[in-house]
């Protein structure tokens, strides 16, 4: 999985890239790492979560991008895990979608990093409870939940 | 005080949430983020003895941090601060940052863009004049062609830093700025017939004989033509034409393609 990131890292303007479980947690990330480890933590638990609340709400996405005024940010949801790319805000942003489905494409058929895969697997939707969630996000999910349903 | 109080500060100003917890006498870290950026606040008792942010620490920290437009915090309680490089009372503090910020945004109006150009006076503006050694370092850089932002990365300085230097300079009459100079448009490389071959391989490989018809759609869809489509929007073309492969397997092998292609091409 560590070869395939790095191909992510020879695309123009990208700055590194690292897989996150839905917990949050690092799987792989490219090296050197592209951000501190608790930074990715953060982005992986939140993003997980937003894609949890995009589903329940009835607006299934398979990727977000977050465009900052010196980073852009491509999150590319795989179900167990989501594949984050950190790039500069010029980079061909095709190019690097490009790029994450193929990496995406090869996991899906390796052996080796689908059992990866699977030992960091955990129900997104069992991770946002009362307690994981502060009040506020607590009740804007209960929101969007009865929404969807 | 909630335990873990979290917020906008977009809702609540770092100034008056850092008035809050003064008031309340608190302790703990005010965790801040704004994109990818960080930065902390220590309290103790109230008072402001610590803060962090990027390669900055103490009162400069601190100011870089009042200087966000947006951003969130959460609040710990209870956690020392790792260092006490802030002494002066919030109130000062406050003051002193509002004066900063109004002398931002006086030096942003003269420097608005790190693609000024500064240019040495023709006259000098008084028979003696002294000059800082940090903004001798700027002189010494100024030929007619280099930028602010040039400057600044030639010093190893940040932008705000080489905004204070111009404009000092500036103020004494030293030097005369110019409005950055529109770059000429760059000329796009075009993708030519050789790629389309490929293209129309890759794609009748992986949706049949309407592959033609399909690039033709898609080129279109993108705003060009054939002749006129430039390398810059393959990818975005490879990207529209990959949506239209059901097949999964076939998808990929089609992505993989292209990268290859694209890579070649930026080669």
């Amino acid at each position: 999985m560590e070869k395939e990131l790095e191909q992510i890292s020879t695309v123009p303007g990208v700055g590194g890239s690292f897989l996150c479980d839905n917990r949050g947690d690092v799987i792989v990330s490219s090296n050197p790492a592209v951000l501190a480890t608790v930074t990715m933590n953060t982005i992986g638990r939140e993003v997980g979560r937003a894609f949890v609340a995009l589903q329940a709400a009835g607006q299934d996405a398979p990727r977000l991008e977050f465009a900052y005024n010196t980073w852009r940010l491509l999150a590319r949801d795989i179900g167990d895990a989501v594949l984050f790319v950190v790039c500069q805000p010029a980079a061909d942003m095709a190019m690097v979608r490009l790029s994450a489905d193929v990496v995406i494409g090869s996991w899906q058929k390796n052996a080796a990093a689908q059992k990866r895969l699977q030992r960091h697997r955990a129900e997104r939707s069992a991770l946002v409870n009362r307690t994981a969630l502060d009040h506020g996000s607590w009740n804007s999910w209960a929101i969007i939940q009865s929404r969807g349903s | 005080m909630p335990e873990g109080l979290t917020g906008s500060l977009a809702q609540l100003p770092l100034g008056d949430l850092l008035k809050m917890l003064g008031a309340g006498a608190q302790t703990g870290r005010l965790e801040l983020t704004s994109g990818l950026d960080t930065g902390d606040i220590f309290l103790a008792g109230g008072a402001i003895v610590h803060a962090e942010s990027g390669p900055d620490w103490g009162e400069q920290a601190l100011f870089r941090l009042f200087s966000w437009p947006n951003g969130q915090f959460r609040f710990e309680p209870g956690l020392p601060a790792p260092d006490r490089t802030i002494d002066r009372p919030l109130e000062i503090l406050l003051a002193e940052s509002a004066r900063a910020a109004g002398e931002r945004e006086a030096m942003r109006r003269v420097i608005p863009s790190m693609d000024t150009l500064p240019r040495l006076a023709r006259k000098a503006p008084a028979p003696s004049v002294t000059i800082e050694a940090a903004d001798w370092e700027v002189i010494a850089l100024i030929d007619g062609q280099a930028t602010a932002g040039a400057i600044a990365a030639e010093l190893g300085i940040d932008d705000f830093e080489a905004i204070r230097r111009l404009y000092r300079l500036r103020l004494s009459g030293l030097i005369d700025l110019a409005a950055p100079q529109a770059a000429p448009a760059p000329v796009r490389q075009l993708a030519g017939a050789q790629f389309f071959q490929a293209l129309t391989t890759a794609v009748a490989a992986a949706l049949g004989p309407l592959a033609e018809i399909i690039i033709d759609d898609a080129v279109e869809d993108l705003g060009f033509t054939r002749a006129t489509l430039p390398r810059d929007a393959v990818a975005s073309l490879a990207e529209r034409i990959s949506a239209e492969i059901r097949d999964p397997e076939k998808r990929v092998r089609f992505q993989q393609t292209m990268l290859a292609m694209l890579r070649q091409q930026a080669a």
